[in-house]
């Protein structure tokens, strides 16, 4: 059984396109201080940066708990929103219902779940309809740790 | 831990401990204890911000004056573009020659080839890059030790070929010691640097071992006998020298911002200036909110190589002059550019060296470094969180850590120890 070192939580409103992102950095910046494996910080900061920026685009609010255990980090992102009616095709890359607006800042390629699984050594997704979402991810600690 | 050389030494007999090159540190490497700055080697990255900052000049940097080389046989300047940019308007490039050669060099080197080399190899680099994008220039090297300490995985992103003053240094060992019949190590290859940081660079390569380029010079350290020669010249109309070293358009664009405009995609081809916004885009590149970008031109001073702390002119009057020179000059220069052919064909462009990482280790088990960071929290609360300095640590945050990795005293903060300023009031007393 992994023992739990260290957690913090985060909490990130819907539609906050000025603050989407600030998480990543403030969880890259604490990774650094533990010095974890640079390689392993780079796959933490993508995985949170892609659910931040899910948030902002179609959640009302989320909130976002980082562990640290020593075999593993672990991400878990909790939302209330409108839920994934199709799981199998939200995980298809490029599949996106961004609508044009967000698109033209840049957002809603369809890549966010996709690369937060590619991202991750262990991946979950569980949703409901009408009331939010929940992303599980969990990269695993090398021998330095 | 590993001992990092610096090329800037602050001394303790002129330095008043009044905490400007602290709070100008972009890597929180300095600390200022017993009335006396310090920086922590790790951290620093010779961007020479503290020296900008100080008041006192109680920060120097190592210097190279043209006449450190006179043990050498012959010494050839290969001139940095930028130098072209720092005469009045009626000084033309080949009679800033004259006035390097006036100056005490033996000879002038064209370094447009190189340049047009690199430029050619960078553009071929990134067409068949199959890496992580973007890739990122390699030509401030203040930029590159900012991701050594700082961005270690984006070192991958560097890009992978040599800087152009080493294979020009390459070059001008070959060639002189097959003209003048000497040893290449006789031979002084020495570039006209408008920074600190490329002089640092030169003397200790990021990489580790030694390039080629024996030294570098400052242009403000040779401008006033170039001028004052180049003028002489102008004023004579006298045709100096056989040949321009500026040539095309490509060649001074290597002293902007953006050396590569007109030779990449436009919206591909990203340059961003000043330490505090490179450290934005390179947080962006991180979490890979930067997309569609193929090529980064970074540089630490603002407004790019202009404003290097060893130039004369005014960033902005200099800009516009270049500005000028690029326009009255054609895009391509045809001989040199077949010579760019020709060696590009020949050459081998691989660095020989690859910068490592170099991030702050305190080291210990996860469970020692997770106490560390848990500490700091902790003692973080303590703190009022003003951020004075007066503790000697840039920021409330920074003494935190300070004290949980050891290096500092919850009694360094004043607000904790009245004791603490009784000492500073001391320590800074002045008669009225």
């Amino acid at each position: 059984m992994a023992e739990l070192l260290l957690t913090s939580s985060y909490q990130i409103a819907g539609r906050d396109f000025d603050k989407g992102g600030e998480i990543s950095t403030e969880v890259k910046v604490l990774l650094q201080k533990l010095e974890i494996d640079p390689r392993l910080i780079r796959r933490a900061v993508v995985v949170i940066f892609e659910a931040e920026m899910n948030i902002v685009m179609y959640a009302d609010e989320a909130t976002i708990t980082f562990e640290l255990t020593d075999e593993d980090i672990g991400i878990v992102i909790d939302d209330r929103g409108p839920g994934i009616p199709d799981l199998e095709l939200a995980m298809q890359e490029g599949w996106s219902t961004a609508t044009d607006e967000m698109r033209e800042m840049g957002f809603g390629l369809g890549m966010g779940l996709p690369n937060i699984k590619r991202n991750s050594d262990v991946f979950d997704i569980r949703s409901t309809v009408g009331e939010g979402t929940v992303v599980t991810s969990r990269i695993f600690l090398d021998d330095h740790g | 831990m590993a001992e990092y050389e610096h090329g800037f030494a602050i001394d303790a007999d002129v330095c008043d401990g009044c905490l400007a090159c602290m709070r100008a540190c972009p890597t929180n490497a300095i600390r200022v204890k017993y009335g006396t700055a310090s920086v922590l080697a790790e951290l620093c990255i010779d961007c020479g911000s503290c020296l900008t900052a100080c008041p006192h000049g109680a920060i120097t940097a190592q210097t190279v004056r043209l006449d450190d080389f006179r043990d050498f046989s012959f010494r050839v300047a290969i001139p940095s573009p930028v130098l072209f940019g720092q005469f009045p308007p009626d000084v033309r490039p080949d009679q800033v020659v004259h006035g390097l050669l006036a100056a005490g060099f033996d000879a002038v080197w064209d370094y447009s080839i190189e340049l047009g080399l690199i430029s050619r190899a960078t553009v071929d680099c990134i067409r068949h890059w199959h890496g992580q994008k973007p890739l990122i220039s390699n030509m401030c090297p203040v930029i590159v030790e900012l991701l050594q300490v700082s961005y270690p995985r984006m070192l991958d992103q560097l890009l992978p070929i040599v800087l152009p003053r080493q294979i020009a240094a390459r070059q001008i060992k070959q060639s002189f010691s097959r003209e003048l019949g000497l040893p290449p190590e006789e031979i002084a290859a020495i570039y006209v640097t408008p920074c600190q940081a490329k002089t640092i660079s030169i003397l200790r390569p990021a990489g580790g071992g030694r390039g080629f380029v024996d030294g570098a010079v400052g242009i403000a350290q040779m401008y006033n006998t170039v001028l004052a020669e180049a003028q002489e010249a102008a004023k004579s109309g006298r045709q100096t020298y056989g040949w321009s070293p500026v040539r095309s358009a490509g060649i001074l664009r290597w002293a902007t911002p953006r050396p590569l405009a007109g030779r990449i995609g436009r919206d591909r081809y990203l340059s961003v200036t000043g330490l505090p916004d490179v450290i934005k885009v390179f947080d962006d590149i991180e979490k890979g909110r930067l997309r569609g970008i193929d090529y980064l031109e970074c540089r630490a001073c603002w407004g790019g190589c202009t404003h290097g702390n060893l130039t004369v002119d005014n960033v902005y009057v200099a800009a516009a002059k270049l500005e000028n020179l690029i326009s009255d000059l054609p895009e391509f220069d045809d001989g040199g550019q077949a010579e760019v052919e020709r060696r590009y064909r020949r050459e081998d462009l691989t660095p020989a060296q690859k910068p490592e990482p170099r991030p702050a280790v305190h080291g210990g088990d996860l469970r020692e470094r997770v106490r560390r960071v848990k500490d700091a929290a902790r003692i973080r609360e303590r703190l009022p969180g003003l951020d004075c300095g007066l503790c000697g640590a840039p920021s409330c945050d920074v003494l935190a850590e300070d004290i949980a990795g050891e290096r500092g005293a919850l009694t360094d903060c004043v607000f904790i120890s009245p004791q603490r300023i009784e000492e500073l009031r001391h320590l800074h007393h002045r008669e009225d």
